[in-house]
Order: C-alpha cells, then sequence, then structure tokens
C-alpha cells in the first residue's frame, strides 16, 4: 500500500513554527491568568512566587503571543493571507459541514461530507474565533498594562472584555486541542502541524476542494480508487 | 441582616480644624505625604495609600453673595454595594460585621482592579519592600478604625472631633440624627441635603452637606461601574459554564469515540501501512 503513503505538503515550516510558538504562549497566558479569573487557583502565587512575578510572566508571555503574527508577516506572509483569506471565506460547503459535523464528532462516519477546502468549515471557525479572541485579549490586555494611557471609563471596560476574551479563548482552544489530538478521524491532521505534510488520502477525505487543487494543478497524481473506506 | 453602623459627617459644623486627619495618621501608622504649596488651604489633592482621610476645602459664593468656605473631611465612603469588593479577585476586600468595608493585606496581591473600579478614587496601591528587598503593592484605604470597632471603641477621627462634626453609631441612629440636624440647619443652609447615595444602596461614611454634592466635588449618583456588574455578575460566570460545557462535549465525544468509532480511519491507516 505504498501510494497510501504518498503524501503533500500542508504547512510551511515558518507556519508551524509560529503556530506552536502561539499555542505555548496562550498555554503560559492561561496558566498564569488563572488565579485572576478565581481565587480558586490562588494557591499558584505561591508556586510563582508571588503575584508580581506571576504578572511580569503573564506580560512576557503576552509578547511572544503577539510575536508570531510578525513573525510569519517577515517569513511566510503568503501562508498568513491565505490564511486569513480561506477562515473569512465562507461557501455553501461550509455551512453543510456543521450539520453533518455532530455525527462525526460523536463517533459516527459521514460519507456525505460536503468537499472542504484547504482549510474546512471547522478550522475556518476555529481560526475566525482565534482571530476575534485575540484582538479582544490583545486590545484590552494593553489597556490594562498600560493604563495610564487611558481614560478611567476604557479602564474599567477592558477588564471584562478581556474576562470575556479568555473564557470565549480556552472554551475554542479546548475544542481545537481535542479535535486535533484527541478526536480519532482528525489526529492525522496533526501531523500536518508536526511534520508538515499530510498523506494524499488524507486531503482527499477531509480538504476535497484542496485535493481537486493539487490535482489540477498537477502536483499529484490523482490516487488511484482501490480501496473503499471501511472495507 | 447584621446591623450596619455608619460615620455621619456632618459638614456644617465642621471647622477645617484636621485633627481627624492627624488622628487617623497617628492611629494607623501612616507615613506623611507631604505635598507642594497648591495656593489652597487644602493639604491633599484627595485621599490616598497613606493619607486615608483628609479635609477638603471649597471656595464658594453661597446665596446674596456671602462667600464660605466649604469643609468636608472625606475618606472610603464604605458602600453597601462596593465596587472594590466587587472585582476584588483575591477577596481581599471584603465587609466586616459593622458593613463597613475592610482591606486583607495578607490576600491582596496588588492588582488595582479596586483602584480603577471605586467610583469615589479612594483607594490607591502602594508599594511596600520585604526583607527581602522584594517590591510588592497593597490596596490601602480607610478602614474605618475597624480594630478600635472590635474593642467596642469608635473610630480615631471620630474620637478626636471636637465639633461633633463626626459621630459614629448604628446607621439607622445615625440617620434619624442627620435628618433632625438638616431640619435644625435649613434655614440657614437651604441648599442642605443628606449625601447617602443610593445608586451604591447607601455608604457607612455618609453626610450632612450644606451645599448639593457637585460643589464638594462628589458625584450626584454614584454606582458601582456598569462594566464591573457586566464583568462579574455575567462574564465570568457564563465564561466558567462555558468553559464547563465545551470540557464536557469534548469529554462526551472521547468516550462515545471510544464505544462507537471502531473502525477509524486516522488509526486503521496508521496500522495497515505497517503491515
Ligand atoms: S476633626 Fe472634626 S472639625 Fe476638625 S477637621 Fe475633622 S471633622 Fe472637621
Ligand atoms: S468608597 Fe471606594 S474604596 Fe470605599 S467602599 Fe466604596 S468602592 Fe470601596
Ligand atoms: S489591589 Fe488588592 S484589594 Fe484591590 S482588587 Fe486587587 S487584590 Fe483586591
Amino acid at each position: 500500500m505504498s501510494s497510501q503513503q504518498q503524501t503533500v505538503k500542508r504547512f510551511s515550516k515558518p507556519v508551524i513554527i509560529v503556530h506552536w510558538i502561539n499555542a505555548v504562549a496562550f498555554l503560559a497566558l492561561y496558566i498564569t491568568g488563572l488565579p485572576l479569573y478565581t481565587d480558586f487557583f490562588s494557591w499558584m502565587y505561591g508556586v510563582f512566587g508571588g503575584p508580581e512575578n506571576l504578572r511580569l510572566l503573564h506580560r512576557i508571555f503576552a509578547v511572544v503571543f503577539i510575536l508570531p503574527v510578525f513573525i510569519i508577516l517577515i517569513t511566510d506572509p503568503k501562508s498568513f493571507f491565505h490564511w486569513i483569506k480561506q477562515a473569512f471565506t465562507w461557501r455553501k460547503s461550509d455551512f453543510q459541514f456543521f450539520a453533518k459535523f455532530p455525527k462525526e464528532f460523536f463517533g459516527g462516519h459521514v460519507k456525505d461530507m460536503p468537499k472542504q477546502d484547504f482549510y474546512n468549515a471547522g478550522e475556518k471557525l476555529n481560526s475566525i474565533m482565534q482571530i476575534v479572541c485575540a484582538v479582544i485579549l490583545i486590545g484590552s490586555g494593553i489597556v490594562i498594562w498600560m493604563p495610564h494611557l487611558f481614560s478611567t471609563g476604557i479602564i474599567q471596560w477592558a477588564y471584562p472584555l478581556h474576562n470575556i476574551g479568555f473564557g470565549l479563548a480556552a472554551a475554542v482552544v479546548v475544542g481545537h486541542v481535542f479535535l486535533s489530538c484527541g478526536h480519532p478521524n482528525s489526529k492525522i491532521s496533526m501531523q500536518g502541524m508536526t511534520k508538515g505534510d499530510v498523506p494524499v488520502d488524507y486531503a482527499k477525505d477531509h480538504h476535497g476542494k484542496w485535493y481537486d487543487e493539487l490535482v489540477a494543478k498537477g502536483e499529484i497524481k490523482e490516487a488511484p480508487k482501490k480501496k473503499d473506506k471501511g472495507a | 441582616m447584621t446591623t450596619k453602623y455608619a460615620k455621619l459627617v456632618d459638614t456644617t459644623r465642621c471647622n477645617g480644624c484636621r485633627a481627624c486627619m492627624v488622628a487617623c495618621k497617628n492611629w494607623n501608622d501612616l507615613p506623611v505625604d507631604p505635598e507642594e504649596f497648591k495656593g489652597s488651604y487644602q493639604s491633599h489633592d484627595k485621599c490616598g495609600a497613606n493619607t486615608w482621610n483628609m479635609l477638603t476645602f471649597t471656595e464658594h459664593v453661597a446665596e446674596g453673595n456671602r462667600f464660605e468656605w466649604l469643609f468636608r473631611h472625606t475618606a472610603c465612603f464604605h458602600c453597601t454595594d462596593a465596587a472594590c469588593v466587587k472585582v476584588c479577585p483575591a477577596d481581599a476586600m471584603h465587609f466586616t460585621e459593622f458593613g463597613t468595608v475592610n482591606t486583607n493585606y495578607d490576600k491582596c496581591i496588588g492588582c488595582g482592579y479596586c483602584v480603577q473600579n471605586c467610583p469615589f478614587g479612594i483607594v490607591e496601591l502602594e508599594t511596600h519592600t520585604d526583607e527581602n528587598g522584594t517590591e510588592y503593592e497593597l490596596a490601602q484605604k480607610c478602614v474605618m478604625c475597624v480594630d478600635r470597632l472590635r474593642e467596642g471603641d469608635q473610630p480615631a477621627c471620630v474620637e478626636i472631633c471636637h465639633m461633633d462634626a463626626l459621630i459614629y453609631g448604628e446607621k439607622a441612629d445615625m440617620e434619624a440624627l442627620a435628618e433632625e440636624r438638616l431640619a435644625e440647619i435649613k434655614e440657614r443652609f437651604p441648599n442642605a441635603n443628606i449625601y447617602n447615595p443610593v445608586g451604591v444602596e447607601g455608604t457607612q461614611t455618609f453626610y450632612l452637606l450644606a451645599e448639593p454634592p457637585s460643589v464638594y466635588g462628589l458625584p450626584e449618583n454614584p454606582r458601582v461601574p456598569l462594566s464591573a456588574t457586566v464583568w462579574k455578575d455575567y462574564a465570568q460566570p457564563l465564561g466558567k459554564a462555558m468553559l464547563g460545557v465545551t470540557t464536557m462535549a469534548v469529554i462526551g465525544g472521547y468516550i462515545s469515540n471510544k464505544l462507537f468509532n471502531k473502525d477509524d480511519h486516522g488509526a486503521d491507516e496508521g496500522e495497515e501501512s505497517n503491515e
């Protein structure tokens, strides 16, 4: 079954690197922010050597969190703009995705999933949510960090906004992490974000439109129809 | 509900002697806050981390071209609906058994949320240095001498006031006294009013003012900022619930996949290709 091993490039090195920088920074921000969210986590002040240290760490990771945008703009702007454009391009097939998705999520097999783009509708939704959350979090975060530059009203609203962004982003990330390394049907997509390539079969099954484009461009040969799923 | 206690500040009796400021610094061991002379008898712009009460001096031209000095002893209002307590993430700002608002320095993390949200701009952060030389910040404000109250004493400022301008006791009694005094002075101060703002459900430091609140630089209708209510009463509980729901969905998804998704392609492909 050597044709199964045929792979196709999905993400560039810079994309993979900034994705993981962003992911690590998010996790670190999440953890260092927790005790401010609920005093259930106030024991963490002891672990991190006091609230001042935790605040400093939170600010360092905040910078690390923003950095990827600049890194990718320098190293691989094409992938960045492709991602943004795709995330905000919604077609019928994207909306249909969500009608079928719950079945797939809870372990069923969807045979008639409409062909998806390079980013499928789930990934698009995840991207948009993350972009929105990042804008909210970074914007309000800057106000909280440098209150002397802003008026009282703006400072007061920055807190609930930071809080809302935090809750939303965390919920989205829980879903995203699960779908990419917990859910068996999407497991292979993880390879795309680590090694950078995915099996051609995977591209065909999960990103039909992208697969068609690749075939049209002659970058891959149409896979022989020899294996029926589940057979 | 426990009995509330309150400090009535009768501005019409105050002569601006500032004994209350001195008594406060003295009892609470607060260092001096040196200030430049700014062309006024007023010593500080506002209350601060080390100046828990102070006197505002307002030059006012009352009816009939009568010049008046308006003195007002100002300190933490000890709001019934206190914004500082609402936003404090560490439970450091808290209500006492007297209905006053106290700070717990052991819990305070110096985040400054209370500073940004107090509708009266009372509380401030102060930088301290511990024995290792590490700096940390604490929120500081008038605590109504809660240590004295617990011994059955009066707040230091109240005890020293020789004009009977500061009176401390059960809130209900103080309100009755304020009404009584208001009736007495109505003739001399036709604009006199009681300032016990309803927007924060009343305050435990409340006033008998000779002129409208705005003349003293007080907000006419102070409230807990809407943003603080959205934050603490809606966003935070909702966020926690949402996080819970997503986590449950993920756990549900994981379990049902383990149960029903025996022939998942992700894992299969790996196994097959190894053969
Ligand atoms: S001690 Fe009494 S009279 Fe003197 S400034 Fe304070 S409130 Fe006014
Ligand atoms: S005046 Fe400010 S510091 Fe005092 S209880 Fe009210 S909100 Fe808190
Ligand atoms: S500075 Fe201290 S008292 Fe004020 S909100 Fe933060 S933890 Fe609470």
